[in-house]
């Protein structure tokens, strides 16, 4: 068991920032590694991020916000 | 089908080779998961799709071959052998990464494992891969070489000197072509007008063939039959392996680019899931043995994962060290010490003109040395050289070790780099000064920075020899520039440009016995005439100047064909009174600052002159460090005297206006002892 915290990756070089557009579970799901977790829009283009860890979420990051990268999104525990 | 598995790869081959894709797959998944999780934020390109290529490689040759990957490499690294907690602290940046946290991604060396270069450079590999090729080949080792690129790379010219240059000597190296359909964001057909990469063989008189890179069984004969080839002395294969990249360019790229319907299916069908299937389908291996093999990764790369978190990063000394072998000569450092001579230099001599001079050098070098090769054009006898600087060397030696190359030269220094990192002392030629521009790449991204880059693991000690046929005349726009500024701004070059021949000998034997790139630039204009040379193996150290003449009034600074305007300046000026000190810097990295801080201390009035254009000149570095140590103890701001911000013409009349003088130089000189 641990608390493994999820922050907004860099997904592109020139990316600083990036907006959730959707979590496709719901707070408190249980998860596992590689389930699509939620959309994520770029100045560039939105792409599909997969869970890096299995276990319990906890979602942060609300829909609609646009976060710095490296901005806590979410906690999962393990 | 049982029997097919196992009379094509063998039942624990094919295991085996499994077993390396499933820690690929591990290795690249995992790095994944840690950028999605913001743990990691760098651009990271994945291998996903490729992962049977090296797996197959990796289960046909021994331990001690090298390999050469590019920044789409982590599976070739993987497969080589490279310790897996190594590959990850060097994601994460750490001080126990494969390079010290100063390779990252793009440029992870595991010398102990034959990972000799991963290169950021599309094709950059190639010719440095040769080197090694040339290395082990020259030393009857029978190790070979693999070297992979992608589909983009082979429509880079590096890739097609190297592969000329492979098939004319033979040299035991397999170019692996890892054709993933995608050079970056454009699609293979979009490239190419060929069908295929590996049919590009006959045009060097190299065996292509193109195979399944999805498949192991489809693969190993011809992976086989190459590294045969390459180990028993029947040369170079081009062996194209088609993939298919499953993902975009980098982590986070957009697909847009990418065929939806082949990715949806390249996916359900990648090739760690088809081999998985033939596995249990041939009943080469039970469910259990390859779910332990699949948690067996999984164990090693979290394993990994946690002992890079737990490393440190790289303290703040790393930053200037694995420059050079001595971190001192760093010019950050301040005022670098001067060097001092091993030994004194014989007196006596003979009379040599300066390309005899470096003749002589060269001759000592080879003769001392078995690990002493020259590499260039037109170098083996009869030609002797452009100027006859290498004449009668290839006689003597033999043309193995003195040895003419195509007119190729990113292959001719790449080769260089290659065997110095296989434990040669290369001196590669490039014949003029302008020609280093089309090997620049060589130069400047790898012999400079392999040793940063590899956090010290390996090391380039190559010498480079250019002329610059400057001021002599009718060379024009692309023979006679003075480029010593252009090596001099890339940390990792050391740069050296001597005036006379008994410093041109002395300097070039220092410059073959050194631990780095030494870039020895030798001056058209100073060929002529000579002057004593003394017998006999000497050292000049470099970073030592020479004053050739003392004098209270003012400090003349120049190196190379510059020297014989200010020593022509100092005459006249000496006739009206003023008693110039002339420093002959012989090298600018590392340069004798002590020597010429002494003699400024003194004089208060100094000037830099050099051939090379003043505007960014090394007039300008020196110029500013005077100011920074003396200011308030000069009488006079200090001066440079370059060439003009022009090309350089053909016509006699503007290029004498171009170049400086010792007119132009006493001018200047006159200016400054108005300041009082």
């Amino acid at each position: 068991m641990a608390k493994m915290t999820l922050k907004l990756p860099k997904a592109a070089v020139s990316m600083q920032e990036g907006k959730i557009v959707e979590w496709f579970v719901a707070n408190g799901a249980d998860v596992a590694v590689g389930q699509k977790l939620y959309a994520l829009e770029t100045e560039k283009t939105t792409m599909e991020v997969d869970s890096p860890f299995t276990g319990t979420v906890t979602l942060l990051g609300q829909v609609g916000t646009t976060y710095q990268v490296g901005h806590p999104i979410a906690e999962i525990n393990t | 089908m049982t029997s097919t598995m196992s009379s094509v790869l063998g039942k624990d081959r094919a295991v085996k080779i499994f077993e390396t894709m499933v820690r690929i797959a591990a290795c690249d998944r995992r790095i994944q998961q840690s950028l999605a999780a913001g743990e990691l934020q760098f651009q990271y390109y994945p291998c996903g799709g490729q992962e049977a290529i090296p797996a197959t490689i990796a289960s046909c040759i021994k331990p001690d071959d090298y390999v050469v990957t590019t920044y789409r490499g982590i599976h070739d690294i993987v497969a080589k052998g490279t310790p897996m907690t190594e590959i990850i602290a060097e994601m994460y940046g750490r001080v126990t990464g494969t390079s010290k946290g100063k390779g990252g991604p793009m440029h992870l060396s595991d010398p102990n494992t034959g990972l000799m270069v991963t290169t950021g450079i599309v094709g950059g590999g190639a010719p440095i891969a040769n080197g090694l090729a040339l290395a082990e080949q020259l030393k009857g080792s029978g190790r070979i070489v693999v070297c992979n690129f992608g589909d983009g790379a082979a429509n880079i010219g590096a890739l097609h000197e190297s592969m000329n240059m492979a098939a004319l000597w033979q040299l035991p190296i397999v170019f692996v072509c890892q054709n993933n359909l995608y050079a970056e964001y454009t699609s293979f057909a979009a490239s190419t007008r060929s069908k295929t990469i590996a049919q590009r063989g006959a045009g060097y008189d190299m065996p292509g063939v193109c195979v399944d890179g999805n498949s192991p069984e489809a693969m190993i004969e011809a992976v086989e039959a190459a590294v045969k080839r390459a180990r028993t002395g029947g040369g170079p294969t081009l062996l194209e392996c088609v993939a298919q990249r499953l993902q975009g360019h980098a982590f986070g790229s957009e697909e847009t680019h990418m065929d939806k319907v082949a990715l949806d299916e390249g996916r359900k069908n990648a090739p760690i899931i088809v081999f998985r299937k033939r596995l249990i389908d041939t009943q080469t291996a039970t469910e259990d043995q390859l779910k332990k093999i699949e948690q067996a990764a999984e164990d090693e790369v979290s394993a990994a994962q946690k002992f890079a978190q737990s490393s440190q990063a790289p303290g703040a000394h790393e930053l200037y060290t694995d420059i050079f072998a001595d971190p001192g000569l760093v010019p950050d450092s301040g005022i670098m010490a001067k060097a001092v001579s091993a030994s004194p230099i014989p007196a006596g001599g003979r009379k040599l003109t300066y390309g005899q001079a470096v003749t002589d050098a060269l001759d000592i070098a080879l003769g001392k040395d078995s690990k002493v090769i020259l590499l260039g054009e037109d170098i083996e006898d009869p030609a002797g050289g452009v100027v006859k600087a290498t004449y009668g060397l290839s006689t003597k030696y033999g043309r193995e070790r003195v040895r003419g190359t195509p007119i190729s030269e990113q292959a001719i220094v790449g080769a260089a780099i290659g065997a110095s990192l296989a434990g040669f002392k290369p001196v590669a030629e490039v014949m003029i000064c302008d020609f280093a521009m089309v090997c620049m790449d060589q130069i400047a991204n790898h012999a400079a920075k392999l040793r940063y880059m590899s956090g010290g693991r390996t090391s380039v000690p190559i010498t480079i020899r250019m002329l610059t046929a400057g001021n002599v005349g009718s060379f024009g726009a692309q023979h006679s520039q003075s480029l010593e500024a252009w090596f001099a701004h890339t940390p990792g070059l050391k740069v050296v440009m001597a005036s006379t021949p008994a410093d041109a000998k002395g300097l070039l034997l220092s410059c073959i016995d050194d631990p780095d790139p030494c870039i020895f630039i030798e001056p058209m204009r100073c060929y002529f005439g000579a002057d004593m040379v003394p017998e006999g193996d000497y050292r000049i150290p470099l970073g030592s100047a020479a004053i050739r003449k003392s004098g209270k009034d003012i400090t003349l600074v120049s190196y190379g064909w510059g020297m014989q305007e200010v020593g022509a300046a100092a005459q006249t000026l000496a006739a009206e009174g003023i008693d110039a000190e002339v420093i002959d810097l012989r090298s600018i990295m590392p340069f004798d600052m002590p020597t010429v801080l002494a003699s400024v201390e003194k004089t208060r009035r100094a000037v830099i002159v050099h051939p090379a254009v003043e505007f960014c000149g090394f007039g300008a570095e020196l110029a500013t460090r005077l100011n920074d140590a003396l200011f308030g103890k000069l009488k006079a701001p200090v001066g440079r005297v370059g060439a003009r911000y022009t090309p350089i013409a053909f016509s006699q009349t503007l290029d004498s206006l171009h170049f400086p003088n010792a007119g132009r130089v006493v001018e200047k000189v006159k200016h400054l002892m108005t300041f009082k």
